[in-house]
């Protein structure tokens, strides 16, 4: 496993330096401590300071309550930095994207998404 | 039923309803899970949550031809099914953790029962008056900031906030005592989700 890709059974999150994009795809429903290897590979994303990142959610069907929480912190992260510009590719017809993603504007109001 | 000691938030004590001691005709679901180490596997929680899902999904009170509000459906009861269970699975202090949903009247139920210490009762009776006691979104919000700040902090109570602030979840919550047993409190959380049929 490389230090830019998660596999789980059901779940892949890994980076695409070329097209800047971290890639989330499958069931997350983890353990809080569970999501730290994630927490992690986000980190790392960003302490590389790129002008813009791309977070494509539209094959990630379930998230949990401690995943959300991850992504949560990771938007306040980027914000206390300042200097990241973040796009969201979600989907709308997965219930969990269209009611709990654009609480990520509070968290990071420059934020833009795309609920396709 | 086992005596109340304290019932909090929107919880119906009435329901599942019964007469004579039977459930009337409603449609209602329980599964009792029995292993002791079932706290620990995450996966069982998601798949106890995705055959309530798809259970649900084909009970008429509940279905849809339209394949988008029957998968609007499936996320919904999924992620609220999956929250309670794996709470009752994080804090069950053992034997059984018995998972109900059931629809009636245009309203799906969702209960996760589980055992606690009986210690631990009025600290968690505290911590649920403050998720009823303000805005949920609000305080999800400050709990998720309180938490990046500090994350001893913790983020109690989150998948709970969600379920109010996102999924307009009504919760409730009652504690009973469990018979020759002081050690331990019968936990019942109750989650009541509008059922919107196109």
């Amino acid at each position: 496993m490389s230090d830019t890709e998660i596999k789980g059974t059901g779940y892949r999150v890994w980076f695409d330096a070329e097209a800047a994009t971290v890639n989330l795809e499958g069931s997350l429903r983890l353990g809080t401590t569970e999501y730290e290897p994630i927490a992690a590979l986000l980190n790392q994303v960003i302490e590389r300071r790129p002008p813009a990142i791309t977070l494509r959610m539209t094959d990630l069907v379930f998230l949990n309550s401690s995943g959300i929480n991850t992504l949560y912190k990771f938007a306040i992260a980027i914000r206390k930095l300042g200097d990241i510009a973040v796009h969201v590719q979600a989907s709308s017809t997965i219930s969990w994207q269209s009611k709990s993603l654009p609480n990520l504007r509070k968290f990071l109001p420059g934020i833009t998404i795309t609920l396709n | 039923m086992n005596e109340c000691i304290d019932c909090i938030g929107d919880f119906r004590d009435d329901w599942p309803s019964t007469k004579g001691g039977v459930r009337v005709s409603v449609v209602c679901v329980s599964v009792v899970f029995y292993p002791a180490d079932f706290a620990v596997r995450w996966s069982q929680c998601s798949a106890t949550a995705d055959f309530f899902a798809e259970y649900f999904a084909a009970v008429e009170a509940c279905r849809s031809d339209d394949p988008a509000a029957r998968d609007e459906f499936i996320g919904t009861l999924s992620y609220v099914v999956n929250e309670l269970v794996e709470n009752a699975v994080k804090f069950s202090v053992g034997e059984t953790v018995e998972v109900t949903v059931g629809v009636e009247d245009g309203e799906l139920i969702v209960m996760a029962a589980n055992k606690i210490l009986a210690t631990t009762a009025t600290p968690l009776i505290e911590k649920f008056r403050e998720l009823l006691a303000g805005d949920p979104q609000e305080l999800l919000f400050a709990r998720v900031e309180a938490n990046a700040d500090d994350p001893e902090a913790g983020v109690s109570g989150l998948g709970f906030l969600t379920m109010m602030s996102d999924y307009a979840a009504r919760l409730g919550w009652r504690f009973a005592a469990v018979p020759d047993n002081p050690h331990n409190v019968l936990l019942t959380t109750m989650a009541r989700l509008e059922v919107r049929k196109p």
